[in-house]
């Protein structure tokens, strides 16, 4: 009995940690930034060809294409999930998820991180999709 | 004169090889050219045709070894063993062109077949030990290790080649015969019959055991199917972790296929994991913390910990740290007949992409019975 609450509580926890909603992950990153998010800028850093990252993926569309409604590839032929927010359930629900992935992403294309203000901009563009 | 006619015409016809040898020997030919052409020329996916096809032989052998007891006449080994001393004898006679007419093998052909039989049984053993110990199934798969697998390999190449000589050899003498002794040898192994001729040497006629045949393969190929699988159902050691870390999982497979840990060196994920931040083109580092986890799981269950086949090749192919497999010499032999647009077709789009065609990609075993293309 003991144990079965602590794994009822364990998963609660689990539940609330993560709960977050792209919203509440747009919040944060705009709270940071100082600045709300801007859809035509995200739109902009999306869909641009970036010279400054790695040679294999100078643009977000390289793996996630044009369409955001539809599913990706990566460069070794596995799926991505659509980007867009209504196109995908799963989309910006888990923060750090989010954050791993701005991280690495920004790096690949851009050679470098997105500051607060990118990262609002580019969630703010998936949830207006 | 009588080397000059046309034997079907005026000599009587007389049984010599029975349906059992007959249907034999055009089987065991089928099976051996199959093994030899898989073997000797064919690419890794050829390797179950190979194995079923050299399996069907030994068990084709086990019944005509039994049949060389049991059979009539000319099937029995009795037969066709002579003593070294008269196979010189024949073999000199035959130089000299006054060798008898043995109505069913003469001693140098006897002597071949027993060669050929040998040959091919030695074959079925090394092969068994290359099955168990390269690529650990079949009843050895509990008992050799990969060195062994690997020597027994050496060995049942060679003696591969052995055969395809002996083969020559088998053929070349059929032919010799056909030509100068007139000998229609290839329509008596169809039809069974050979002629019958002035002082041609004859075995005695021994009863055919045809009851006892049955019993005894039937017990013989039980005992021995039954003996296998007890074989069989024993663990090989050091096989390849089947328990695999989900935090490993989930972080590899974002992007790419799950690369089992037996597939590399331990030097080679340490390198590996100490450059996510470029990873084939691609930033894929992670938090420290979560870095080092994945690290030292990879490490602990590293080539150098399983005994499979590319466990063993890539242990030695990336001694030096390297973590690029299909840059490897052995990747590259193993590929050689696919081309770039084979990879970057669908749905395999990359070399790196093993799981597209090896179905066991993701158990580090990559058996050849498990291609699909």
């Amino acid at each position: 009995m003991k144990k079965l609450i602590i794994t009822a509580v364990a998963i609660g926890l689990g539940t609330i940690a993560l709960a977050d909603t792209p919203a509440s992950i747009l919040k944060s990153y705009e709270a940071e930034a100082g600045a709300a998010g801007s859809v035509a800028r995200g739109q902009d850093l999306f869909m641009s060809q970036h010279t400054g990252g790695k040679p294999d993926t100078p643009s977000c569309t390289t793996c996630h294409t044009s369409n955001l409604k539809a599913s990706g590839q990566t460069r070794v032929g596995k799926t991505i999930g659509p980007m867009a927010v209504s196109a995908n359930p799963e989309r910006l629900t888990d923060a750090a998820f989010a954050a791993k992935w701005l991280r690495r992403n920004c790096k690949s294309v851009l050679g470098r991180e997105c500051d607060a203000q990118e990262k609002a901009d580019i969630i703010a563009y998936l949830m207006s999709l | 004169m009588s080397r000059q006619q046309n034997p079907t015409d005026c000599e009587p016809s007389v049984p010599v090889w029975d349906k059992f040898v007959r249907i034999f020997h055009w089987s065991l030919v089928l099976c051996i050219f199959t093994a030899m052409v898989t073997g000797f020329l064919m690419g890794p996916e050829m390797v179950p045709v190979h194995v079923y096809a050299a399996t069907t032989a030994t068990v084709l052998l086990f019944l005509r070894i039994l049949w060389g007891f049991f059979g009539p006449t000319y099937a029995r080994f009795s037969s066709f063993t002579f003593s070294p001393r008269t196979i010189f004898r024949h073999a000199l006679a035959v130089r000299s062109g006054h060798a008898k007419r043995y109505l069913g093998h003469n001693p140098l052909g006897g002597a071949m077949i027993l060669a050929l039989i040998a040959a091919i049984a030695l074959l079925g053993v090394t092969g068994a030990v290359v099955l168990g110990g390269v690529l650990k199934i079949g009843p050895l798969a509990g008992y050799a290790s990969y060195m062994t697998g690997d020597v027994a390999k050496e060995v049942h190449e060679s003696i591969a080649l052995f055969l395809l000589v002996l083969v020559v050899g088998h053929i070349g003498g059929v032919a010799f015969e056909s030509k100068h002794a007139n000998d229609p040898l290839v329509p008596a192994m169809v039809t069974g019959k050979k002629p019958a001729r002035d002082g041609d040497v004859k075995s005695p006629t021994v009863r055919v055991y045809l009851r006892t045949m049955v019993v005894v393969s039937a017990l013989g190929l039980a005992i021995t199917v039954g003996g296998m699988t007890a074989m069989a159902s024993k663990k090989s050691a050091n096989m390849p972790v089947t328990n695999i870390s989900p935090l490993v999982a989930d972080e590899c497979t974002a992007c790419h296929m799950f690369y089992h840990p037996s597939l590399m060196p331990a030097k080679s994920w340490a390198a590996l994991t100490a450059t996510l931040d470029d990873h084939f083109g691609e930033d894929a580092s992670l938090d420290e913390d979560t870095t080092a986890e994945i690290r030292d799981w990879l490490m602990t269950h590293a080539s150098e910990t399983a005994d499979t086949q590319p466990a063993n090749i890539f242990t030695r192919a990336l001694a030096d740290g390297a973590f690029t497999l299909t840059e490897t010499r052995f990747w590259k032999q193993m590929h050689h007949e696919f081309s770039d647009a084979d990879f970057s077709a669908a749905p395999v789009y990359t070399k790196s992409n093993c799981a597209a065609c090896h179905k066991d990609a993701s158990t580090g075993m990559f058996s050849p019975f498990k291609i699909e293309e």
